[in-house]
C-alpha cells in the first residue's frame, strides 16, 4: 500500500499534475563542444542524463578490438554510466547491470531505424549517456538525449525520436511518470517518430491489460509530440547562435 | 522543505522541490520530489464564480462540479453566520463518528494536508473519510492546498513537520476566508491543538475546538454525548497502574533477537482475564492471565509479550470468570513484584517453554503484554451498566461518566460520559473506544447512537450485525448505478447473432430440460440442473450456475460492495445480501419460465458416474421448473410420473447417491453441528416453534453436484492460474487439537478416534456407538467437529500442491464455483474459469498474486463473521422461544470445570454453563480433574456426580442478563 494518493479523485497526482500533464522538460545541444561531436543535456522533471556523440569515425573507441565494420551502415555502440549519486540509494551497480544492457540493446535498435544508414557505411559510432540524476523515465530520457546528441553531431537522422513514459493507474493512463509512479503503477515506454504515429521504441516491463494498451499509447503519442516540439525549439536556438558566432 | 527557486513551465503552473530527509535503517537518505503549483484549482463553493473555469473533466470525460453549498448552515451566535467547516486531522481522527452523523457537518473542506496526515496515522478512517467525500449528502471536498499556488507556503529552516503542517492548515484557512469574503461567506477552523488554536486567531483565522463549535448548534444536547472523550474527560484519581509499553524500537530489538514475541492476542470468552496468544517459535499458544500482564488488550490486537519467570507458569484455569463474578480486588489483580530479568535469561526462558510445551505437561508457559502493534478497535454495541443511572432520580442533568457493558463477554467495559444517562439505560447503544490510558482501569471511550431497546428485535438484530462487521446499509447511488438501465425489465437478448462476440460464443441450452433445487422459499436461485441419456449409454449432466459476472463487471463500484461484503448474510428472519436485489433474485436467479445467461460445467458420465468428458461454457438456459426439496423428493417417488424431466431427476438422483458413496469411501467425513430452524409464526412474525434441521435425499443430490462442479473447476483454473486460482482448503486437524477430546473418550467410553487419515477417522467415528444412547454418536460427531480446523479460501501460489487437500471432502483440490450470488469466491472463480475458457480475459485484479492475497484475506474473515451472525442471530431467536415456555428437556454434559458443567440440550441446539452454586452446596464438592468428574451434594441434600458425556435432565428457560442485556438458556439439572 502505498504512502500517498498515487492519483487523488480530484484529478491529481503526486506531485500535482493532472493524469495529462508532462514533467518540466529542459534540454540543451552542444554542452561539451570540445569533448565530443555532438552533446546534448536533457531533463525531464528531476531526471537529467548526459550525451556525448563521437562519430562517425573509422575506429570505434568503445568497440571490442576485431569488430568488423558494417559496409551497409555504422556501428552503434552505447555506454551507460549510472554513477552511484545519481540514485536515491548510493548502490553501486554491477558493471553488466541487466536491465541496464536491455535498455541499450533497445536503444541501439531505435536509433539503427532512425540514422540514415547508407550515409554512414564502415564507420563507428560511440554514444555515451551518463546519468546525473534520475527520477523515473529512465528509457525516454536515455532516448531524447541521444536524439539531440545525435543531430548536434551532424548525423543524418530521418527525424527526431522522441519518447516518454505513460502509466495506468486503475483506469486512468499517466503521462510521464515519475519515481514514485513508476514504483507502484505498470508503465510502458514509447518513442514516436517526428510528428507521425510511427513507433521506433516500445518497452514494456511490467504486466498491462491489452484493452487498456491502445489509450495509453495514444496518450504517449501526444506527449511525444509535445516533447519534439519542445526539442525542436532548442535545436533552432542553438542553431541560430551557431550562425551568429559564425 | 527547503524553499528553492520556482519556474514557471507554462501560464498556470509553476514546479518547486520538496526536500526531505528521511532516515532508513539508521541511515539518512535526502529524497527530492518535483512538486507542481498550480492555479487551477477551484475551491468547490457554488457561489463562487472565480473558480468556473478550474472545473476540469476527468479523462474518462466525466464534468467536475462545485460540491459545497451555497446556503451552508447559519450560527448566529458570535457572528459566525453562514460558513464552511475546515478540519485539522486530529478532529478527523477523533471524531469521525461524529462527521458521520447525519445530524451535524455539512459543507466541509478537508485539506489535503490533513488527508495525507489521516492516511499515514490510520488507514481505515481515512477510507472512511473517502467516503464521506464521495456521500454527495455530506457535501465534503478535498481541497488540494498544496498543489494551488495560493494556498502554498515552503517550509522554513528548522520547522519541525508537525508546525510545517498546522501553518499550511491554518494558511488554507486563511485563503479560503480571503477568497469567499466577497460572497458573505465565513471558514472556521477546527482544531483540538490549542497550541494552533492561538496561532490561528493571531493570524485572523477564525478557529475553534470542536467542542466549542459543537456547543453552539441548535442540537447541541443530542451531540454532546457523540465527542469524543479526550476533550471532556479530566480525571485526576489513578486507579490503577498498568505497566507502560515498550517503545518502539525496544519492541522491534526485542522481536529480532527471540526474546519478544508477536501475534494475535485470544481471550477466552468463558475467562476475560484469559488471553492466549499463538506464536510461530512456539508449538502450543502463550497464556496471559489477570489484568496487568493483559495490560490493556483488546480481543484481536496484535501484541508483543514477553515471558514471565518459570514460577508463574500456570495451567490454564479450569475455571470460569465473569468480570461480575470478580470484585476489585479479587483474581488478577494481584500484586506483580517487579522481577529483572537479562536477555539472556529470557532466550534461555523460551527454550524452557518450548521443551516445557514438547514435555506435554499440563503446566503452561505464561506471558505479559508489553506492546500493542495494532488495535483492533471498531464499534462496539452494548449497555450502560444497570447501576450507572437509577431510573427514578431527580434532577441531575450534569455530563457523569458510567460504564458501558459491551455484548462481547471477553472486552472490557468502556467509559462513557454522558448526560442521558437515565434515558439510555435499558437501550442498546454503539460506543466507540478512543484511549486506554495506563492510570484508567477501563478504556475511555463516546457514545455513538442508540440501537432501540434491548431485546427489540430490530435493535437486537442490528446489534448483532454491528458486532460481526457486517454491512448492512442499503446499496449507494453509485453501486446501484452499475446495475442493467432496463431493471427488471432486462432480458435475454431474442436475436443471439446481433454482433456481440460474447454472445455469440453462449451455446443456446434453451431445449434442454433444466430444473433447479433449493430449500422451500428460495428466491436466489444459483444453480440448476438437467441429465439425460446419452445414445452411446452415458449421461449427459449439466450444472448451470447463475452467470453473475455478466452483470458485476470487476473494477466497478457494484464489484467493489460485493467484494467488501464478500458473502450474503443469513439471518433468522433476514437477508443481508451481497449483491443487490435485482440481480440476486431476479436478473442472475435462475428462475423458471424464463431465459437466464448461466455459466456451464456439461460432463459426460457412465453408469458408474465416471466422469468421461468435461466441458465449461458460458451458456443460455430456460428453468423448466424450480423445487423444493421435499417437492422434488415426492415428485421422484411418485411411480406415476414418468414425464422427461422427472426421469432425469432419477437419473441425476442415482448418479449422486453414486459420487456420494465414491466420496464416503475415500474417507469423507460426515460431521454434525448442532444445527436448528426457527419457525416463524407467518402472521406475528414471533419465533414459534424451533426445529432441528431434516434433510432429504434430493438434498444430497444436489450437493453432490455441487462438489463434482466445484472440483472440475477447481482444477480448470488451477491449470491456467497457478500462482492466482482462488481455492479453498481444510487442513487435516492437528493431534493436539483431539488431545483432550480422546483423553475424555478413553476415560469415559475406553473409545478413541483416530487421525491418521480422513478415512480413519470418518470410520472411527462411525465405530464410537452407545448402544443404550443412539445420540451419542450425533454428540461425538459435534464434538469432533469443534476440534477441525476451519476450510479457507486462498489464492494457489501460497501452498504446495499436497497442501491444497480439502480434509473434510476428502478431495485434492476444490474451490467454491456454485453460489456466486451470494459468494464473492465464486465470482472471483468465475471470471477466471470465463479467461481459462478464453470467453474474455482476465482483469488484472484477480491477475496480481497481491491484489488476491488481500480479496482472499477479507473473504475469508467476513465468511467467518457471516458465520457467526448467522449463528447469533438464531441464539436469539431460540432465546426468545424459550422465554415462552418453560420445559424438561435433554441434555448432555460436555464439559466439566471445577466450578460448574457445560450442557448441551440437542433440541434447542444450546448449551450453556450451569454453576456449581445452582447445582448444589459448593463446599461438599469435589472436582476429580483426571476422570472428569464433579461429585457434590444437591438441592435436595443427596450425593450426586455428573462427568463428561453424561445424559441429563435438564430444565430450560432463558433469562435476561441484567448486565449484557443478552438472553441467554438457562439451564438447571432437573
Ligand atoms: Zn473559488
Amino acid at each position: 500500500m502505498s504512502r500517498l494518493e498515487l492519483y487523488s479523485p480530484e484529478g491529481l497526482r503526486v506531485d500535482g499534475r493532472r493524469w495529462n500533464e508532462l514533467r518540466r522538460f529542459e534540454c540543451q545541444i552542444n554542452t561539451h563542444p570540445n569533448a565530443a561531436d555532438g552533446s546534448s543535456y536533457v531533463q525531464q522533471g528531476n531526471s537529467k542524463v548526459l550525451c556525448l556523440v563521437k562519430g562517425p569515425m573509422e575506429h570505434g573507441a568503445n568497440l571490442a578490438a576485431g569488430t568488423k565494420l558494417d559496409p551497409n551502415g555504422p556501428v552503434l555502440s552505447l555506454n551507460i554510466n549510472y554513477p552511484p549519486f545519481a540514485s536515491n540509494e548510493r548502490k553501486k551497480r554491477p558493471k553488466n547491470d541487466r536491465r541496464l544492457q536491455e535498455i541499450s540493446i533497445i536503444l541501439k535498435r531505435c536509433f539503427m531505424k532512425t540514422i540514415v544508414l547508407k550515409n554512414y557505411s564502415r564507420t563507428a559510432i560511440d554514444i555515451n549517456l551518463t546519468v546525473l540524476a534520475m527520477d523515473g523515465g529512465l528509457l525516454a530520457c536515455f532516448c531524447n538525449a541521444i536524439t539531440l546528441a545525435l543531430i548536434d553531431a551532424g548525423i543524418s537522422l530521418y527525424d527526431y525520436v522522441s519518447a516518454v513514459s505513460v502509466g495506468l493507474y486503475d483506469q486512468t493512463p499517466l503521462l510521464d511518470m515519475n519515481a514514485l509512479e513508476e514504483n507502484d503503477l505498470s508503465f510502458v515506454t514509447i518513442g514516436v517518430v517526428g510528428d507521425s504515429d510511427k513507433l521506433n521504441l516500445t518497452l514494456c516491463e511490467d504486466k498491462l491489460p491489452l484493452d487498456k494498451l491502445e489509450r495509453l499509447i495514444s496518450l504517449g503519442i501526444e506527449g511525444c509530440h509535445r516533447l519534439k516540439e519542445l526539442m525542436d525549439l532548442q535545436v533552432r536556438v542553438a542553431g541560430g547562435q551557431l550562425q551568429e558566432r559564425q | 522543505m527547503a524553499s528553492v527557486k520556482r519556474q514557471r513551465p507554462t501560464d498556470g503552473l509553476a514546479v518547486t522541490q520538496k526536500v526531505f530527509v528521511r532516515s532508513r535503517n539508521g541511515g539518512a537518505l535526502k529524497i527530492v520530489r518535483e512538486h507542481y503549483l498550480r492555479d487551477d484549482i477551484p475551491c468547490s463553493s457554488v457561489c463562487c464564480d472565480d473558480c468556473e473555469e478550474y472545473y476540469r473533466p476527468s479523462p474518462d470525460g466525466q464534468p467536475s462540479e462545485p460540491i459545497l453549498s451555497g446556503e451552508p448552515l447559519e450560527i448566529t451566535k458570535n457572528g459566525i453566520g453562514r460558513h464552511y467547516l475546515i478540519l485539522d486531522t486530529n478532529v478527523v481522527l477523533n471524531a469521525i463518528d461524529l462527521l458521520e452523523s447525519d445530524k451535524v457537518f455539512y459543507d466541509v473542506v478537508i485539506p489535503q494536508t490533513v488527508l495525507e496526515e489521516v492516511r499515514n496515522r490510520s488507514y481505515p478512517i481515512y477510507m472512511r473519510l473517502r467516503a464521506l467525500c464521495k456521500n454527495d449528502d455530506k457535501r465534503f471536498v478535498v481541497f488540494h492546498n498544496e498543489f494551488k499556488t495560493d494556498s502554498f507556503v515552503s517550509r522554513e529552516k528548522g520547522e519541525s513537520a508537525q508546525d510545517y503542517n498546522d501553518r499550511l492548515i491554518r494558511k488554507c484557512a486563511l485563503f479560503y476566508s480571503q477568497h469567499l469574503a466577497k460572497h458573505k461567506l465565513s471558514v472556521v477552523l477546527l482544531t483540538s491543538d490549542k497550541n494552533n488554536i492561538e496561532k490561528a486567531v493571531n493570524e485572523g483565522i477564525r478557529t475553534m475546538s470542536l467542542h466549542s463549535y459543537v456547543s453552539l448548534l441548535p442540537n447541541y444536547s443530542e451531540l454532546e454525548d457523540m465527542l469524543p472523550s479526550n476533550e471532556t474527560f479530566s480525571r485526576q484519581l489513578t486507579e490503577i497502574s498498568y505497566q507502560e509499553y515498550y517503545s518502539p524500537a525496544r519492541l522491534m530489538g526485542g522481536i529480532k533477537s527471540g526474546t519478544l514475541f508477536q501475534g494475535t492476542i485470544n481471550i477466552s470468552s468463558y475467562n476475560f482475564l484469559e488471553g492466549s496468544i499463538s506464536v510461530p517459535s512456539m508449538p502450543k499458544p502463550l497464556l496471559v492471565l489477570g489484568r496487568e500482564n493483559l495490560n490493556r488488550s483488546f480481543n484481536g490486537d496484535t501484541v508483543v509479550v514477553e515471558l514471565l519467570p518459570k514460577n508463574k507458569w500456570k495451567k490454564p484455569s479450569t475455571e470460569i470468570v465473569d468480570e461480575e463474578t470478580i470484585n476489585s480486588n479479587g483474581v488478577g489483580d494481584e500484586d506483580e513484584d517487579e522481577v529483572v530479568i537479562s536477555d539472556q535469561e529470557r532466550r534461555l526462558l523460551a527454550e524452557h517453554a518450548v521443551a516445557a510445551q514438547g514435555e506435554d505437561q499440563k503446566v503452561i508457559p505464561t506471558a505479559r503484554v508489553v506492546g500493542i502493534v495494532k488495535r483492533s478497535w471498531r464499534l462496539y454495541v452494548g449497555q450502560l451498566a444497570p447501576n450507572s443511572a437509577s431510573k427514578d432520580q431527580v434532577g441531575g442533568n450534569a455530563a457523569k461518566s458510567c460504564f458501558v457493558i459491551l455484548m462481547d463477554r471477553s472486552l472490557p467495559k468502556v467509559r462513557i460520559r454522558t448526560r442521558r444517562a437515565r434515558e439510555l439505560l435499558g437501550k442498546r447503544i454503539v460506543v466507540a473506544v478512543d484511549s486506554w490510558s495506563p492510570t484508567s482501569k477501563y478504556p475511555d471511550g463516546h457514545f455513538v447512537r442508540v440501537l432501540g431497546d434491548v431485546e427489540d428485535k430490530d435493535a437486537e438484530q442490528e446489534a448483532l450485525l454491528l458486532e460481526h462487521d457486517v454491512e448492512y446499509r442499503p446499496f449507494s447511488k453509485n453501486v446501484l448505478d452499475c446495475l442493467p438501465k432496463e431493471g427488471h425489465d432486462w432480458k435475454v437478448p431474442e436475436k443471439l447473432d446481433n454482433g456481440d462476440p460474447q454472445l455469440a460464443q453462449r451455446r443456446d441450452l434453451r431445449e434442454k430440460l433444466v430444473c433447479s433445487i433449493d430449500p422451500p422459499g428460495c428466491v436466489d436461485i444459483d444453480d440448476a440442473l438437467h441429465a439425460q441419456r446419452l445414445p452411446n449409454g452415458n449421461y449427459e449432466v449439466g450444472v448451470h450456475i447463475a452467470d453473475v459476472t455478466h452483470f458485476v463487471k470487476p473494477g466497478t463500484a457494484l464489484d467493489q460492495e460485493g467484494a467488501s461484503r464478500a458473502t450474503s448474510v443469513y439471518l433468522v428472519d433476514k437477508r443481508i445480501d451481497m449483491l443487490p436485489m435485482l440481480l440476486g433474485t431476479d436478473l442472475c436467479s435462475l428462475k423458471p419460465y424464463v431465459d437466464r445467461f448461466a455459466f456451464t460445467v456439461l460432463w459426460e458420465m457412465d453408469e458408474d458416474a465416471n466422469i468421461v468428458r468435461v466441458d465449461y461454457f458460458k451458456s443460455i438456459i430456460r428453468s423448466k421448473e424450480a423445487f423444493a426439496y421435499e417437492q422434488a423428493q415426492l415428485r421422484m417417488d411418485d411411480p406415476a410420473q414418468q414425464d422427461e424431466l422427472t426421469q432425469g431427476m432419477r437419473i441425476l438422483l442415482q448418479l449422486s447417491k453414486k459420487l456420494k458413496q465414491k466420496r464416503l469411501d475415500a474417507g469423507a467425513l460426515n460431521l454434525a453441528s448442532p444445527e436448528v430452524k426457527v419457525h416463524m409464526d407467518s402472521e406475528t412474525s414471533d419465533p414459534g416453534e424451533v426445529e432441528v434441521k431434516k434433510l432429504v435425499e434430493a438434498n444430497s443430490l444436489v450437493e453432490e453436484f455441487m462438489l463434482l462442479a466445484n472440483i472440475s473447476v477447481a482444477k480448470k483454473i488451477y491449470d491456467e492460474f497457478p500462482q492466482v486460482a482462488m481455492l479453498r482448503r481444510h487442513a487435516a486437524p492437528p493431534a493436539t487439537n483431539f488431545e483432550a477430546l480422546n483423553d475424555m473418550l478413553r476415560v469415559r467410553k475406553g473409545m478413541h478416534i483416530s487421525l491418521e487419515s480422513s478415512k480413519a477417522l470418518a470410520d472411527s467415528l462411525d465405530r464410537c456407538e452407545d448402544p443404550q444412547d443412539p445420540y451419542f454418536n450425533t454428540l461425538l460427531r459435534i464434538m469432533a467437529t469443534r476440534c477441525m480446523m476451519a476450510a479457507e479460501y486462498f489464492s494457489a501460489g501460497n501452498y504446495g500442491y499436497e497442501d491444497f487437500r480439502h480434509y473434510g471432502l476428502a478431495t485434492e483440490i476444490y474451490t467454491h464455483f456454485t453460489s456466486p450470488i451470494r459468494r464473492y469466491c465464486d465470482v472471483v472463480v468465475h471470471r477466471q474459469l470465463a479467461a481459462a475458457i478464453g470467453y474474455e480475459p482476465l482483469h488484472p485484479l484477480h491477475r496480481d498474486k497481491a491484489k488476491m492475497d488481500l480479496v482472499v484475506k477479507n473473504i475469508n474473515k467476513r465468511h467467518r463473521n457471516a458465520q457467526f451472525a448467522g449463528r447469533a442471530s438464531i441464539e436469539y431467536y431460540v432465546g426468545q422461544v424459550m422465554k415462552n415456555t418453560q420445559s424438561v428437556h435433554e441434555g448432555y454434559v460436555i464439559k466439566v470445570f471445577s466450578n460448574g458443567i457445560v450442557v448441551l440440550v440437542p433440541k434447542f441446539g444450546v448449551e450453556s454453563l450451569i454453576k456449581l452454586e445452582s447445582l448444589g452446596d459448593i463446599r461438599t464438592s469435589h472436582f476429580d480433574e483426571d476422570l472428569y468428574k464433579l461429585t457434590f451434594t444437591d438441592k435436595n441434600g443427596s450425593e450426586r456426580q455428573v462427568s463428561v458425556f453424561d445424559r441429563v435432565q435438564v430444565s430450560v428457560t432463558s433469562q435476561l442478563d441484567e448486565m449484557t442485556g443478552k438472553r441467554k438458556a438457562q439451564l438447571l439439572l432437573a
